[in-house]
């Protein structure tokens, strides 16, 4: 096999992703400079007026590039940036400190889990975001009303993979261990709260995505600062470009966030009780 | 999510009262019915007592009587109406396009590593955040709302789609290729049934991110529809009507999930044991 071949085998995934992607930004970026209009002129007449669209509508990679870097010289997306950092993780971070309590309590605890059962299961039916005008009411349109819609958002995923785990915990091994006398909270904090773990690791996963969510669409909804904040004022005064950095930006913070925790949970797949192989 | 752990808590029936047997059998009911009813009678009372203001927080009855109203005057069915279209044409729009390409990034390998990059950032995105550039494109008819539902909808049909037909078992596959069997026939007679349950599981998610994608269209920026009630509810203080059209996105959610549940049900037996194959 020839060399260049083999070398393209090897790397089939990387390069076509990289052709295609780079192929993707070439025609938008075409697109805003003329490029397809002039060179399908010839061929299309008039109608290759079509192939040009104005930058106000739809910015172009260089366009957005180059409005990051001033952005971010200038310094006028830091605070946006402190500001929907801060919602995030004081939102999170609460609802674990609530949603992962709560969630192994319920799978301990049998009448907790009857009691919490039917306002869980409504508040997961629920797209969260829909209480946000009755959030504004009761918070204002500052930081907490994007903390408690994080907040939100994020509770319902991390306390019911945070059940399921306590409920998907061996009986075997619970079984040995009371046949041996365990304490009751011995057996919660060496068998169940072990087998809990990638659960709780899932929960975390999900619940980035909707405490994302939460943010992005409480500051779009109404704000002061932060990173929606920012992509709807931009928005509204045709700032395409903006629009597209911040845009970018929180798929950035996405990405970031669910690589690690998928990482984390990769690491402790082992540790996820086999329910299917279970003899 | 609730999976069975029954058989952790077999409770002991025999030698109780016929009142306490009848509490242990229906205990689930009873106590979630307890706990629902007694936050409805606090909530009430918190209002009825004037501790905190209806307008702030409306109480039980009041929205009772505010969905009443809004349904016999029947101002309330153009909202359901517009709402429930860009729901349906959004999702069956994702539905027509995710399926299809699901099965194709499954099956032919290279489309996958030409397309993936796109669909992981598109995965990684609350698509909601796009919603003021889809504002400028579309406008703020039906039509943006429309997107919004697709685009939310189409990635999880898409990733449970293909990851389907990639768990195909490799035992079918290497019998029917030592059989002959043309690659069309492979994927009609085996990778297609297989797929099936993925198929609805991705469909079930899908549901929720198109009701996510119709109330956050809907508050943003519309004339019309459930979101817009909350909205325009909201910023009048109608509080009672914002929980109106949050009660209505909530009955919307639970009976699609539902009828989709069935569904699933309905062809699980079709799932491939990942965990038991031999």
């Amino acid at each position: 096999m020839p060399l260049f071949l083999r070398f393209y085998l090897e790397r089939e995934r990387a390069i076509l992703g990289t052709i295609t992607v780079v192929f993707f930004l070439c025609f938008w970026e075409g697109l805003t400079r003329g490029w397809w209009a002039d060179l399908l002129g010839p061929v299309l007449g008039s109608a290759a007026a079509r192939w040009r669209i104005s930058p106000i509508f739809l910015s172009s990679p260089t366009a957005i590039a180059r409005t990051a870097i001033r952005l971010f010289s200038a310094g006028e997306i830091w605070n946006d940036l402190r500001v929907s950092g801060l919602e995030f993780l004081l939102g999170f971070v609460l609802a674990i400190a609530v949603g992962i309590p709560a969630g192994l309590a319920a799978g301990w605890y049998r009448r907790f889990c009857f009691a919490i059962e039917p306002f869980l299961s409504a508040l997961n039916a629920t797209p969260r975001v829909a209480l946000l005008p009755l959030i504004i009411i009761w918070v204002g349109i500052g930081i907490w009303s994007k903390v408690l819609i994080v907040f939100l958002g994020a509770v319902v995923p991390l306390c019911l993979n945070a059940l399921a785990g306590v409920r998907t915990t061996d009986a075997k091994l619970l079984r040995v261990a009371r046949s041996f006398k365990a304490a009751e909270g011995r057996l919660f904090l060496t068998i169940i709260l072990p087998s809990a773990v990638p659960f709780i690791l899932t929960g975390l996963r999900l619940g980035v995505g909707r405490a994302m969510v939460g943010v992005v669409v409480g500051e779009l909804y109404a704000a002061t600062a932060g990173v929606g904040f920012m992509i709807t004022v931009a928005g509204a005064s045709f700032q395409t470009d903006k629009v597209f950095v911040g845009v970018v930006i929180i798929a950035l913070a996405g990405v970031l966030m669910i690589e690690a925790l998928a990482r984390l949970e990769r690491r402790f797949e082992t540790w996820r009780p086999k329910v299917g192989a279970a003899t | 999510m609730r999976t069975e752990g029954q058989t952790l808590y077999a409770a002991d029936v025999t030698g109780v009262s016929s009142l306490g047997k009848f509490y242990v059998e229906h205990e689930r009911g009873l106590i979630g019915t307890g706990a629902v009813l007694t936050f409805l009678l606090a909530w009430e009372a918190v209002t009825r007592s004037r501790l905190v203001d209806p307008l702030f927080l409306s109480s039980p009855t009041l929205i009772v009587r505010a969905g009443y109203e809004l349904f016999a005057e029947g101002t309330i069915w153009r909202d359901l109406r517009v709402s429930g279209t860009e729901f349906v044409v959004g999702y069956l729009m994702a539905a027509g396009v995710a399926i299809p390409l699901g099965l194709a990034l499954g099956w032919y390998r290279r489309l996958y590593f030409c397309l993936g990059p796109f669909i992981d950032v598109l995965n990684a995105v609350p698509r909601v955040a796009l919603l003021p550039v889809i504002i400028i494109w579309f406008g703020i008819g039906v039509w943006s709302k429309i997107v919004v539902v697709f685009l939310g909808a189409v990635i999880p049909m898409l990733i449970n789609t293909f990851s389907g037909v990639k768990t195909t078992e490799e035992r079918f596959l290497k019998v029917a290729r030592s059989f002959g069997a043309s690659e069309l026939k492979i994927f009609w007679t085996i990778v297609f049934p297989g797929t099936v349950p993925f198929i609805f599981t991705g469909l079930k998610y899908a549901a929720g991110r198109a009701l996510l994608g119709v109330v956050v269209g809907e508050l943003y920026a519309a004339t019309a529809g459930i979101g817009f009630l909350i909205t325009v509810s909201g910023a009048t203080f109608q509080t009672d009507k914002v929980f109106v059209g949050i009660l209505i996105v909530t009955t919307t959610g639970v009976l699609v999930v539902e009828l989709l549940d069935r569904l699933e049900r309905r062809f699980e037996g079709w799932r491939p044991k990942v965990g038991s194959a031999t």
